[in-house]
Formats: C-alpha cells, structure tokens, sequence
C-alpha cells in the first residue's frame, strides 16, 4: 500500500502537467467546436452539432480528406516498399556498411522544414539543379505534379525511418528459421518470401499503422513547399484545418473539424495498441 | 547455392542498389552543403560553379535571425527535457511498476503522442491568448510538454519494464523505501534509457514547426520558424537558407548518433526493440 502511494505521488506531477496542457484544451476546443466562436466574434454562441454537420457538408474539408486518404496511400505504400528494399539490401553484409547506413540514417533526424527547403531549392523550376537538369518542369506549382511531388519529398525522408526499422527487426528475427530453408535446398527468394517476410511480419504492421499516422499529420511540408496549392491540389487536412482556423478565421469550425480528423485518428490509435499489447 | 553466377549477378545488382540508395540520401544534402559554402550570387548559378569558397554565410546566419533562432530553440529544447524528463520517469514507474491508472492511462499516455498537431495546436492558441502565454518561450515549453512527455515517459515505461525486479525487492527487504527504490536503484539504473530518452526529448522539440508557428512570437521564433520564413518572404536566399539548414541539423545528427542504439525503438514506441 506504501508502494502505491509512493506510485501515485511520483506520477502526479507529469499527469497535472499533461492534464492541464492536453486534456484541458482538448476539453477547450470540443467545447468550441460546439460554438460559433470565431476570432473576428469571440462570443460562445451555442451551436450544439450543427458545427459537425456544416463540416460533414463542407466540400473543401472532404476534398482534403480525400486527398490526404490519396496522399497517404501514396507515401505509405511507397515508403514500405522501398524501405523493406533498402532494409535488406543493408541486412546483407555488402562492403562499407557503416557509410551506407551513417547515409540512410541522415534524412530522418531533419526537421521536415528542412527537408522541404533543401528539396525547394533543388527542385526550383529557373535555379533548381534539377530542374537545371531535366529541363524546367514546375515540380510544386503544376496542378498535376504538384501533390506527387509533395510525396516524393516525403517518401525520401520516411524511407530512411522506415529502413533503419526494418533493419532493426530483420536483426532481431531467429536465424534457424532461415538455416533450415537454406538446408532444405531453398533459394535466396524463396527463403525471403516464405521464412523472413512471415517472420518480419508484426514489425511491417506497426510500420504501416504508425507511418499512417504520421502521414495523416503532413502538415509542415506543405506549408514550405506549396501552401495547398496550387489551386487546392495540395491541400491536406491538417493544412486545411489550419487554414480554416488561421485564415479563415473561424476556430470552432476548425475545431469541429480537428475532432473528426481525432476520430479517425484515435480509432488507429486504438489498432497499434491492441498490436502493441498482444505480445 | 545451385546456380553460383547468378548469385553473384545478384549481389552486384544489390551493391549497386545499396548505392543508388545512399547517394540518393547523400547527394541533396551534400548538394546543400555546398551551397552554403558559396557566396550567394554563385550558390544557384546555373551551370553550377565550384568555388570560390566562403565561411561568410554561416558567420552571417550566426549573427542574424537564425542565430538568434538557434539559442531559442536550444533553450526551448533544453527545458523542455529538463522539466519533462523527472515527470515523465515518475509517471513511467508508477505505470510499469504499480499499473496505475490501468489500460485506461497507459492508452492515453500513447494516443496523446499520436494526436495530430493541428487539433492540440487551435486550444493551445486560443487558451495561450487568454492566458498571455502567446508569443512567449515559457508557454512554448509548456506546449512542447504535451507530446514530448508522453513521448519520453513511453520510452521509460518500456525501459523500467526491462529491469530485473529482484534488484528492486532486495533493496525493499534491506528497508529502503519506495522512493529510496525508485531514485537510488531503479534511476541510476536507468541511466541510458534516461539519456536516450532526454535526447529523443530533445529532437522533436528541435524539429517541431506547427506549435512553433502559431505560439512563438517576434522574439521567440524557433529555427523551423525562421527557416520556413526566409524563403518565402525575401525572394531566393539559397546561401542563407541553405546555411541555416545546415546549421538546424548539425546539433541534432551529432546527438542522434549518442542513441542510435534507441532511435528506432523510442520512434516506434517500443514495437522494435
């Protein structure tokens, strides 16, 4: 009973902390997003769901819902790939592994301003070097390029996260598995697809939950390298959100729309600590 | 293997993929590199040129705004750890050692790192404003905490949970008292997970934009902040910018090398140990 006592006296600090910076404004903007209240008219008009509703039939908001669905497909899909890729390829024990994985190890300690400025300045259409390169193609201010770009850009920073993960399970998995497939006769390939990709399984999975996550948060690339545009071909829901909020002004309407793209996000949530919690 | 040369042919194609992998990696940012090594007339000169060489961007960055975004966002960073690091490793213990609060707390503490930014950051404005917290570093440590403690006491939780206990239960039947446990064994014990997760602590506050953004003011504007400006608001800066992103990552690459060994568990929150 002591023990407990001492338990709860020590957590008490850090959770009044995180009660006070985390679930109070939480609390706050639910409570908002069931006002009018917006910053040109900060006056708690009570508007029970219609906040909610007015969302649900915004165009623009399930415009970026999709586009980030679109847009999180895209960077998911690719950064899984080439990750487990790249991941493999350093698992294998090639000549000067250290330089290769000091290399892959680079781009995911950037901040995402960072890596959206280095790429801005590369990909300028008159004095980016491969633009300079390639001929002049307006990566970011071409309506069809523009959100492919924004991914690519991504991808190349979430691919070095996402290798270094892999990498760390491919070391972990047991290697008799493997020394009995190769003493069974198999092939390279066939080892691979059929002992160490079952095997690496669970850590592929929380890969995918946690990069989906991450790329639903998307919001500082875009603020550096596109602002949504051009036209709204950009325009994710975390940007959108701000834009609403900060532009547009109006903060309850923002936050009914925080608490959806909450929703979504905490159902995710949920999934990753089921996963995490099983073994 | 069975077939001997295409298992060489294999390992070539794999080399050269490996390579392909690294420069793809290295060359934006030696590309970068070398533009805030030149004057910024030459930086974005098309053919590009080499040399002549110069310091002075990083001098001038140092002395400006970004110098001036630097020493803010250490400060911010630094006492972001400082104070969260102690609440965190409380927390953590009660949550590994006693499972206070049950399932219910542990999911909370975990969900809250994974929020999207922008739900947190609108509350935190309008309160700050009302608060006079707006624009200040104080209240920037205060938003930093909300996802950098969660962050660090998961790393924690997963760190005591690996201590033997019978450590812990030797020191009880020597007498000790929780709180002896808890700051002369289990703390000192502990001190590699505290350092990784003070220096995990560390990085996301460095690299965080959107609180930064919306809560810092004129004077205590963050490095992403003032980076984010300079490209935007004064035409081409390429030498200045690149100067700056070169200096945002060097603290942090240096730091990040201390852990690797806990980079990729912290960042996964535990699901690759």
């Amino acid at each position: 009973m002591r023990g407990r006592q001492a338990a709860q006296l020590l957590a008490l600090p850090g959770l009044l902390v995180l009660l006070g910076v985390v679930a109070f404004p939480l609390l706050y903007a639910f409570f908002l997003s069931l006002t009018r209240y917006s910053f040109l008219r900060p006056q708690y008009t009570w508007a029970g769901l219609a906040r909610y509703r007015e969302a649900l039939e915004d165009p623009y908001f399930l415009h970026a819902l999709g586009l980030t669905a679109l847009y999180v497909a895209l960077t998911v899909g690719l950064t899984l790939a080439l990750g487990l890729l790249l991941a493999v390829l350093l698992h294998q024990g090639l000549p000067l592994r250290g330089f290769h994985y000091f290399a892959v190890s680079l781009p995911m300690l950037i901040a995402p301003v960072g890596v959206g400025l280095i790429w801005k300045m590369i990909l300028h259409p008159e004095l980016g070097i491969l633009a300079y390169l390639f001929g002049g193609v307006d990566f970011f201010g071409d309506p069809r390029y523009a959100l492919l770009s924004l991914a690519l850009v991504d991808v190349w920073q979430q691919t070095s996260f996402a290798a270094l993960v892999l990498l760390a399970g491919l070391r972990s998995l047991p290697k008799e598995p493997l020394e009995a497939a190769r003493v069974d006769g198999a092939t390279p390939w066939q080892a691979f697809w059929y002992v160490t990709f079952p095997l690496l399984r669970p850590v592929l999975l929380a890969l995918l939950v946690l990069q989906t996550l991450a790329e639903v948060r998307t919001y500082d690339l875009v603020y550096v390298l596109t602002r949504g545009g051009p036209g709204s071909a950009t325009d994710l829901v975390s940007y959108y959100i701000y834009r609403k909020a900060f532009l547009g002004l109006d903060l309850s309407g923002a936050g009914a729309m925080g608490y959806l793209l909450l929703l979504l996000t905490l159902a995710l949530v949920a999934l990753y600590y089921r996963f995490l919690t099983r073994g | 293997m069975a077939v001997p040369g295409s298992s060489r042919a294999l390992r070539h194609l794999a080399h050269g993929l490996l390579w392909a992998f690294s420069l793809a990696f290295l060359l934006p940012l030696l590309w970068t590199l070398r533009s805030a090594l030149l004057p910024e007339g030459q930086a974005y000169a098309l053919p590009p040129v080499w040399g002549p060489w110069t310091l002075e961007n990083f001098a001038q960055a140092l002395g400006g705004p970004i110098g001036k975004a630097l020493r803010n966002s250490l400060l911010v960073a630094s006492l972001v750890v400082l104070l969260g690091l102690p609440l965190a490793a409380g927390l953590a213990y009660a949550l590994a050692r006693y499972r206070l609060g049950g399932e219910g707390l542990r999911f909370a503490v975990l969900a809250t790192q994974m929020l999207p930014p922008i739900v947190l950051a609108l509350p935190l404005f309008a309160l700050f404003r009302l608060l006079g917290l707006a624009g200040t570093l104080q209240g920037l440590v205060l938003a930093y905490l909300a996802f950098a403690l969660p962050f660090m006491a998961w790393l924690l939780l997963g760190f005591f949970q690996g201590l033997p206990r019978e450590l812990e239960e030797a020191a009880y039947v020597d007498g000790a008292s929780p709180f002896g446990v808890f700051f002369r064994i289990v703390l000192p014990l502990s001190a590699p997970g505290l350092f990784a997760a003070g220096v995990l602590g560390f990085l996301l506050s460095w690299n965080e934009f959107l609180f930064a953004l919306l809560l810092s003011g004129r004077d205590t504007q963050t490095i992403p902040v003032v980076l984010s400006a300079l490209i935007t608001q004064r035409g081409v800066l390429f030498a200045q910018v690149a100067a700056g992103v070169v200096l945002s990552v060097l603290p942090v690459a240096l730091l990040a090398r201390l852990v690797d060994r806990y980079l990729v568990e912290g960042l996964t929150l535990g699901a690759v140990k």
